[in-house]
């Protein structure tokens, strides 16, 4: 199937789709109850959308297309809330976070899907072993080369969005000692990675795309795991490293940083991405997912080593008139604290600690996405 | 008396010279001696005589009920055959290997669930059948440790919040409990059942076998609503059949003695203190674990042993296993202390008592019960069975499921509980000359033993609840 055309949309609209835990409440481990909690959902309209993920204890979310912050969070919170209840009348605990901490992937079911059921034939356990949990956060483009200028400007600020939402630091039982081990997850797949670095729509379509189809390996935009990844359907960039954050304010947070750097990137005042910029790259993205914000960063340009946490600091302080003008400076306000009391990682490696327990720690985890943070 | 104290097994029976000859011939396994209060079945059983000169003096025998008012003092001679403490020693260990063995190649070859096999081995070399399986006191108590650990792990796996985040679930709950109750005791009566062994029958059918429920579930490593809610109305119809049952006895306790006192205690004293042991347990267990730094590995020793001590107290003070242990694992789990993966089932340990379990229930049951039982018991399991399933369906979409899922959920609470036998065994110290009577009981239980699991496995693959590789 050929690339559909790029649906142009408004500038800095944005959208979040969060993929969620489905937690049995006894055992605390992953259950498949996506198909109960969908026919209990789809009873009543629900305020968003809601679709199953590839095993069945995962249920994706996202929410509408917003321009304002504030809108955003609303309908994140009536959708926890919405779900919560559902889950409560189940018996089904819902939370946040990048991973479970010890399910064992191969006890996950598949979603019965004709998609799900291809996928899993063509990647085997790899499938069951992605039960990892993100979020997704578009971005409207007016063009599909404004979406791929955006896509390659916000490689240097990938890492920054790994270390902030990271909260998957303990995977199959154990602690992996990084802070977001589900992008190890996403990196076992052969289409994994960052986007080949084109920067404009008609080469990207005819170019790389049609010759990518040609040879048989993707069939569609949804083959790439890519960490970035244009939707031309919505007329988007899809950002799609961050854990899901063990609460929806949190979630709403990032996305306004995120539309805040893309109001930034739009201005044009640094420097054009370049292919270069890729050398520090996957080593810039595995100090985000090892160490989280206490990694170090290379700039791409200057090669100066730099303090990840010092990085997004400065990065905040420096978009603050443009969350100013988007009406997110409360998202703002959300973040600052993450980099003195660390991110949802920290929390959980935390609640291990006092509890003593894994399933102490999904306990905690359940606890904080259920109850409103403001 | 003196304080000697033997042990050993019934060979023989000799009836005391009054009882008139017919009863002699009849005096077989069936029936029981009461040693001192204790009671067991009479061949086979091993039973504790204490200080007795020249042979063993019976100072009660019990037999069927027509004849309880005359037979109360009768007196004979018991030949106690001190060695066949040996021949248990091999008979149950065999029987396990056999149960074992059959169960692997049984579900292999036809797909019954492994339990089910297990009662089926169980009930054909019991000791009324093949005569392979004396009764006795440590196979009981093992057996109710079985059981206890099984009831800890369901307690553990009730939330009972749910009951409040979703009402609908306790109506349907209370309702299908209760319908049994009173369609069972109806359609008994009706057989010519007298009212309170009809009371007792209907009592018991409320209960859904949480040993059976729990083992499919685990053996299928199912998950989703049906699964969910047949946990957790298990365990609340069980809660609620031995308060009827408890009831039951009080009120038959009292109609016969007038003595308020010993009905008080024999129903709401025994109630209260089995709840309440249980949940000293589940209190000082996890406080004890905290205070241990709450290691994975400890909290299973900890927890398996503490049921084994709780199972072994309430077995021996007389108080109801049942209650305690599910208590236990109740209070023990909304103390927020968690077992983890894999300890679920209490591992090796669990899996071996349950063999022990299944075969020892079905071993309990006697043929002679079965056969003249199995008309009314066919009648009453399919009225059973359809009031259950229609009672929790009819709430299926009010709780939030659909309306398949809520007949299946009805469906699958098929198995009839397991401590019935238990259950009566310790009721036999009441005195109540009730057990024969219910012939009816011990043909649904057997059908059920081997039927139920069967039911509830299909019920789960239908709800798609399975895994698929698991499905046969």
């Amino acid at each position: 199937m050929p690339l559909e055309p790029f649906n142009n949309s408004a500038s800095l609209t944005f959208g979040v789709e969060l993929e969620l835990q489905l937690v049995n409440l006894s055992d605390l481990d992953l259950t498949a109850a996506s198909p109960d909690m969908l026919h209990l959902l789809r009873r009543e309209k629900f305020p968003g959308n809601v679709t199953p993920e590839v095993t069945e204890s995962m249920i994706e979310i996202n929410t509408d297309v917003h321009t304002h912050y504030t809108e955003l969070l609303a309908q994140l919170q009536l959708i926890r809330d919405t779900l919560v209840r559902a889950g409560d009348k189940l018996n089904i605990g819902i939370c946040g976070g990048g991973t479970h901490p010890f399910q064992h992937w191969a006890e996950r079911r598949i979603y019965s899907k004709p998609r799900f059921h291809e996928v899993s034939a063509i990647y085997g356990y790899l499938i069951k072993q992605f039960t990892v949990f993100g979020q997704h956060i578009h971005i409207g483009c007016t063009s599909g080369d404004e979406a791929l200028f955006l896509l390659h400007a916000l490689n240097r600020y990938v890492p920054h969005f790994i270390a902030l939402s990271a909260a998957s630091p303990y995977f199959q039982g154990v602690d992996t000692q990084f802070n977001s081990a589900r992008l190890n997850s996403v990196f076992a797949f052969p289409l994994s990675g960052r986007a080949p670095f084109l920067l404009r729509w008609d080469e990207f379509e005819h170019g790389y795309y049609a010759k990518m189809e040609d040879t048989g390996i993707v069939k569609s935009m949804k083959d790439f795991y890519w960490d970035i990844r244009p939707k031309p359907e919505y007329g988007t960039i899809e950002l799609r490293v961050c854990d899901t954050p063990l609460t929806v304010e949190r979630a709403a947070a990032l996305s306004a940083y995120l539309q805040a750097l893309c109001r930034h990137l739009l201005e044009r005042n640094e420097a054009e991405p370049a292919e270069d910029d890729y050398l520090v790259y996957n080593y810039n993205r595995f100090q985000a997912c090892r160490f989280g914000l206490d990694g170090t960063l290379v700039h791409p340009r200057s090669h100066e080593s730099m303090s990840l946490r010092e990085d997004i600091l400065t990065t905040l302080r420096r978009l603050e008139p443009h969350a100013e003008a988007l009406g997110s400076l409360d998202a703002f306000e959300d973040l600052y604290p993450v980099l003195h009391e660390g991110s949802d990682a920290s929390f959980l490696r935390g609640q291990f600690a006092a509890s003593g327990s894994l399933e102490g720690m999904v306990d905690a985890a359940l606890d904080r996405f259920r109850k409103p943070v403001r | 008396m003196g304080v000697e104290t033997r042990c050993g097994y019934v060979r023989n029976f000799y009836p005391h010279p009054n009882l008139p000859p017919a009863w002699g011939k009849e005096l077989k396994f069936r029936h029981f001696v009461v040693v001192n209060g204790f009671s067991a079945p009479l061949r086979g059983s091993q039973i504790k005589a204490h200080g007795f000169i020249g042979g063993y003096l019976l100072t009660g025998l019990q037999h069927s009920r027509r004849f309880i008012a005359e037979l109360n003092i009768v007196e004979g001679n018991v030949e106690l055959f001190d060695s066949l403490t040996i021949t248990t020693e091999l008979t149950w260990p065999l029987a396990l290997a056999i149960a074992w063995i059959a169960g692997e190649f049984g579900h292999r070859w036809t797909g019954l669930p492994r339990i089910s096999i297990y009662g089926l081995v169980g009930f054909l070399l019991a000791n009324s059948q093949a005569g392979l399986l004396p009764e006795s006191v440590s196979i009981t108590l093992l057996a109710n440790i079985a059981f206890g650990l099984i009831l800890f792990e369901l307690g553990y796996r009730i939330n009972l919040r749910w009951l409040s985040n979703n009402p609908w679930l306790g109506v349907a709950s209370l309702s299908e409990a209760l319908l049994t109750f009173i369609a069972v005791l109806l359609v008994a009566q009706a057989f010519g059942v007298l009212l309170i062994p009809a009371l007792l029958l209907a009592s018991l059918a409320m209960a859904t076998s949480p040993a059976a429920i729990l083992r499919v579930v685990n053996e299928e490593r199912s998950s989703g609503q049906v699964t969910e809610r047949i946990l957790h109305l298990s365990a609340f119809n069980c809660v609620l059949a031995v308060l009827t049952f408890k009831v039951v006895v009080g009120l038959w306790v009292f109609h016969n003695t007038g003595d308020i006192l010993h009905a008080l205690w024999s129903s709401l004293v025994f109630l209260m203190v089995s709840a309440a042991l249980g949940g000293l347990f589940g209190v000082a267990v996890p406080a004890l674990l905290s205070r241990l730094g709450n290691s994975e590995r400890d909290a299973t020793v900890v927890f398996a042993i503490a049921v084994i001590v709780l199972a072994a107290l309430t077995h021996a003070l007389g108080f109801s296993p049942v209650l305690a242990t599910l208590a236990f694992g109740l209070i023990a789990r909304h103390r927020r202390i968690f077992l983890s993966q894999a300890e679920k089932n209490f591992g090796t340990l669990g899996n071996l008592l349950t063999v022990l379990l299944f075969v020892f229930l079905a071993s309990t049951l006697h043929w002679q019960a079965v056969a003249s039982g199995t008309g009314l018991a066919l009648v009453l399991l399919f009225i059973r069975f359809a009031v259950k399933t229609l009672s929790v369906a009819a709430f299926s979409r009010l709780s939030g499921i659909t309306w398949r899922k809520g007949v299946l959920t009805g469906v699958a609470l098929t198995p009839l509980s397991a401590f019935v036998i238990l259950l009566l065994e310790q009721s036999r110290h009441l005195d109540i000359g009730l057990v024969d009577e219910l012939t009816a009981l011990a043909a649904m239980t057997l059908l059920l033993e081997v039927i139920g699991p069967v039911v509830t496995h299909w019920a789960l693959v239908w709800a798609k609840e399975v895994p698929e590789s698991d499905r046969n």
